[in-house]
């Protein structure tokens, strides 16, 4: 086959009316052909069955990681700044002792705390 | 070497085989399919190692995603639809790549000069559908290999591509157009 029979033959290929399979067919006797490597069967089957798989889990494992982390990132800033604003909006501001609950009118001394007065 | 036996069975029994743990059911598997995911694969990125790797990928894919097939369409089907994604999918992260050193925006356009004479061989006629394939847009060429290189018919092609009839027809007569004006540069 010449190229220009070629050329015909990969456009007609195209053609909404053209059978699909008898066009693939003959595009491969004219020597249109894909293969892999020899060896490709046997480093398919190492990669899965070998020390391979062990990699193969790990990336799958990051993957799935990564995915949690996505899901979980952004509702949890989503919390804190609310915990934020209503410690804020509560204590009127974000001290330690806002966080632990305590007011700042009070003095806290040993004192104060032991006896209440 | 694989056993006579499993060469007898069809696709649905290796399937149920190799996640019983029978790795030369799966062995047959990748035999059965390896020159239609190569058929894919190579004609849409090129012959090159990374083809290979994608190949391998892609079997890795359908290994651990075995339970997840549940038999309602072809295997052959499935296989493809991990092929078509892990291809395109490489794709647009070497477009992605290129695009940071390149400011041309079509990076994989070039021009190609072949002499019109007779064909010395299959590797000269797998050159020119590779240079052209290489030159026309990934959305186009992912339908010339369904249909033009693996036969498919349009319905398959968008069972395949997850994508309307109309939408597969509209492209494929785009895809026809392109490849006459780029099969006449060549």
């Amino acid at each position: 086959m010449n190229i220009s029979k070629l050329k015909d033959l990969l456009i007609r290929s195209l053609d909404e009316d053209a059978d699909p399979l008898e066009v693939s067919g003959k595009i491969e006797a004219a020597g249109v052909s894909y293969n892999f490597r020899e060896n490709f069967h046997d480093k398919v089957m190492d990669k899965i069955y070998s020390t391979g798989s062990a990699v193969v889990r790990d990336i799958e494992f990051v993957k799935s990681l990564n995915y949690v982390f996505y899901r979980i990132a952004l509702p949890g800033v989503a919390a804190i700044l609310l915990l934020l604003i209503s410690i804020f909006l509560m204590e009127g501001s974000l001290s330690l002792n806002s966080f632990l609950g305590m007011g700042n009118s009070n003095d806290e001394s040993i004192i104060y705390l032991l006896t209440g007065n | 070497m694989i056993k006579e036996s499993y060469r007898q069975k069809d696709d649905a029994e290796l399937v149920k085989a190799s996640l019983n743990g029978d790795t030369q059911a799966f062995g047959e598997i990748v035999t059965r399919h390896q020159k239609m995911v190569a058929r894919t694969v190579k004609s849409m990125l090129g012959d090159s190692v990374f083809s290979e790797d994608i190949g391998q990928e892609v079997f890795i894919k359908l290994f651990y995603s075995l339970s997840g097939f549940r038999g309602e369409s072809k295997l052959s089907t499935y296989i493809q639809k991990i092929a078509v994604n892990l291809t395109l999918n490489e794709i647009k992260r070497r477009k992605r790549f290129f695009s940071m050193f390149s400011q041309k925006g079509n990076s994989e356009m070039h021009e190609f000069e072949v002499a019109d004479h007779d064909l010395q061989g299959a590797r000269e006629a797998t050159e020119i559908v590779n240079k052209a394939l290489m030159v026309m847009e990934p959305k186009f060429r992912v339908i010339v290999a369904m249909r033009m290189l693996q036969g498919y018919s349009t319905k398959e092609t968008a069972e395949i591509l997850n994508l309307p009839l109309g939408t597969v027809l509209s492209r494929l007569s785009r895809a026809q157009e392109q490849l006459k004006d780029i099969l006449q540069k060549l």
